[in-house]
């Protein structure tokens, strides 16, 4: 019998090594509304305050058995510390992510940018050091502990108008390069303050560069060289994930030197299994929020062995996990993975 | 009087132009067809619509992807620009307004501006809220507009569900009103849940939907009316 802990399992995961099965966790967003009503918090609270954060984070581990825990919750702290101003929704009892109010790069024009010396000492990076921090201490011992930075080319969505940043990219792809390259700078850094706080993982998200959105061909040309300059610079296990229709460049996406991928359920992991072999770390692919939340246990218990067999080698939403997961469809997904066996 | 030959040229000029995301052309194009005396309606829907179907055609097969279909819309907009001031009458056989947007906690509005170029093109008269719509904001502006219908839209889940408020109390306040939801989490399901009259799949069939539902709205007030005549 092993007594394995959740995070020796991860470890053990990225270190490529055989396991019975594959562990469930996430890279992305795991708060859920459960855990925020046993820690008493507000959603749009949590976002700036580490103690606060740090508590949310671990509750879905210490409620569901969840076997990573990852901060933060938005997708706004590099946008932020580049001087980016975010709303966090404070007059809402609604679940509304921070978004970004106010861009940095209003027009073509205003494309160069300086990038402050102390990016990592702006805005929130403080706070998330802080809370990765926290977090090590709570259950560091027992969970993976992770965290994720945003993609250059999808932080280049939150600090520029989107609408700009496509036409451009196929207008003047140089032009967006040299962003994408001092946005990658960006993010190595922000990702080393994650490293010394003490983080396990590492996921970048590059959603903004989908196949439902950009062409295979400029994300090899335009997007793949930054994704790669970054994970050469991360020293802890990385992944990178990509939403929406991925199957036509997870071959890409291995290339980035990133340790794992992680696509979502409109990813064929069957094939994408067959593409990239046996080896490979492909994370997915259950649609958190038509499955975990919507969908009734047995749904969950289906969708989830569907991906094992489809052969994920982390059983990893899609999407950040949705908060108001009914919990006996998170207890349904815990118990369906810890009973399969490759 | 413009020769056939002529008015096919331009007809095939426009929606070439918008194909190929030519804005220059484009308003040449459509300034020449005003010149030799074509009718902008024509010129507008046998031009730049049918390019930008085929424009529509070429990113379901993946030919194009969304920055492509960003420059043929402002190819399709500096035509329409010139025409539109021009046009008699839209022969759709309906008119109505709308009001569109995306809603608070959203952002994105990619989606939103393709199908409102499409309500552009149709002669609706369309007031855009553009995103992170604070959800009562919509009910507000359909009652001070009066308009035939409401378009929302989400490009995430986490905010898709905000659409369901909105929806209730839009059908509260108002039970006539005819409301269209669209986004990339949304499905038909999710419209029949919510209670929506209509759920866009993409730009071409919110227009289709949004034209059907205005009329069946219309017949319902013309018989309402009638029966009040008599």
């Amino acid at each position: 019998m092993t007594t394995m802990t959740a995070r020796e399992r991860v470890l053990k995961l990225f270190a490529g090594d055989e396991l019975d099965r594959p562990p469930c966790f996430s890279g992305m967003g795991n708060v859920t509304t459960e855990g925020l009503k046993a820690l008493n918090q507000k959603f749009a609270a949590t976002h700036l305050d580490a103690r606060m954060m740090a508590a949310a984070a671990a509750s879905t581990y210490k409620l569901f058995g969840f076997e990573g825990a990852v901060a933060p919750f938005d997708l706004c702290i590099e946008a932020e510390a580049l001087g980016c101003e975010i709303n966090v929704y404070a007059h809402s009892e609604d679940l509304l992510y921070p978004t970004i109010k106010k861009k940095l790069i209003h027009n073509e024009a205003e494309m160069d940018i300086a990038i402050p010396s102390n990016v990592t000492e702006r805005g929130r990076v403080p706070l998330m050091v802080e809370t990765i921090q926290l977090l090590k201490k709570d259950i560091g011992s027992e969970a993976a502990v992770g965290s994720y930075v945003l993609g250059p080319f999808t932080l280049a969505g939150q600090i520029m108008e989107l609408n700009d940043l496509l036409k451009l990219s196929f207008k003047k792809p140089d032009k967006i390069g040299r962003l994408l390259d001092q946005l990658s700078d960006v993010i190595i850094q922000v990702a080393g303050q994650y490293e010394k706080a003490g983080v396990d993982y590492i996921t970048v998200r590059e959603m903004g560069a989908t196949s439902d959105v950009l062409s295979p061909r400029v994300f090899k040309s335009l997007i793949l060289p930054y994704l790669k300059k970054i994970f050469e610079k991360i020293a802890v296990p990385s992944v990178l994930h990509i939403c929406g229709k991925t199957n036509d460049i997870v071959p890409f996406m291995a290339e980035s030197g990133a340790k794992a991928i992680s696509v979502d359920q409109k990813n064929d992991v069957a094939e994408t299994r067959k593409k990239l072999g046996p080896r490979a770390l492909v994370f997915g692919n259950y649609d958190p929020y038509n499955v975990l939340v919507a969908g009734t246990p047995d749904l969950v218990r289906q969708t989830i062995r569907k991906c094992m067999d489809d052969g994920v080698s982390a059983v990893w939403p899609g999407c950040d996990i949705w908060p108001t997961v009914p919990p006996e469809n998170f207890t349904a997904m815990m118990d369906e993975v810890r009973k399969y066996r490759r | 009087m413009v020769t056939e030959e002529k008015k096919k040229e331009l007809l095939a000029k426009l929606r070439t132009a918008v194909i190929s995301y030519d804005e220059d052309t484009s308003k040449e194009a459509a300034q020449e067809a005003l010149d030799v005396g074509m009718d902008a309606n024509d010129a507008i829907f046998n031009g730049l619509v049918s390019g930008m179907v085929e424009v529509g055609k070429m990113f379901e097969a993946q030919e194009y992807f969304v920055p492509e279909l960003l420059m043929c819309a402002d190819a399709l907009y500096a035509g329409l620009d010139i025409l539109k001031p021009h046009v008699k009458q839209m022969d759709l056989g309906v008119k109505g307004s709308v009001v569109i947007g995306t809603v608070e906690g959203d952002v994105h509005d990619i989606g939103k501006n393709i199908v409102k170029m499409m309500f552009d093109v149709a002669g609706f008269t369309v007031y855009d809220l553009g995103r992170d719509v604070p959800l009562d904001k919509f009910v507000q502006e359909q009652l001070r507009t009066d308009s035939d219908l409401v378009c929302l839209s989400a490009m995430m889940t986490t905010t898709m569900t905000g659409m369901k408020k909105v929806i209730d109390d839009l059908r509260a306040k108002n039970p006539n009103v005819k409301i269209m939801i669209g986004g990339a989490p949304v499905s038909q399901d999710v419209a029949d849940k919510y209670g929506a009259d209509g759920y866009a799949k993409d730009a071409t069939n919110a227009l289709k939907d949004a034209i059907n539902m205005i009329a069946s709205l219309k017949k319902m007030k013309d018989e309402a009316e009638t029966r009040k005549a008599k």
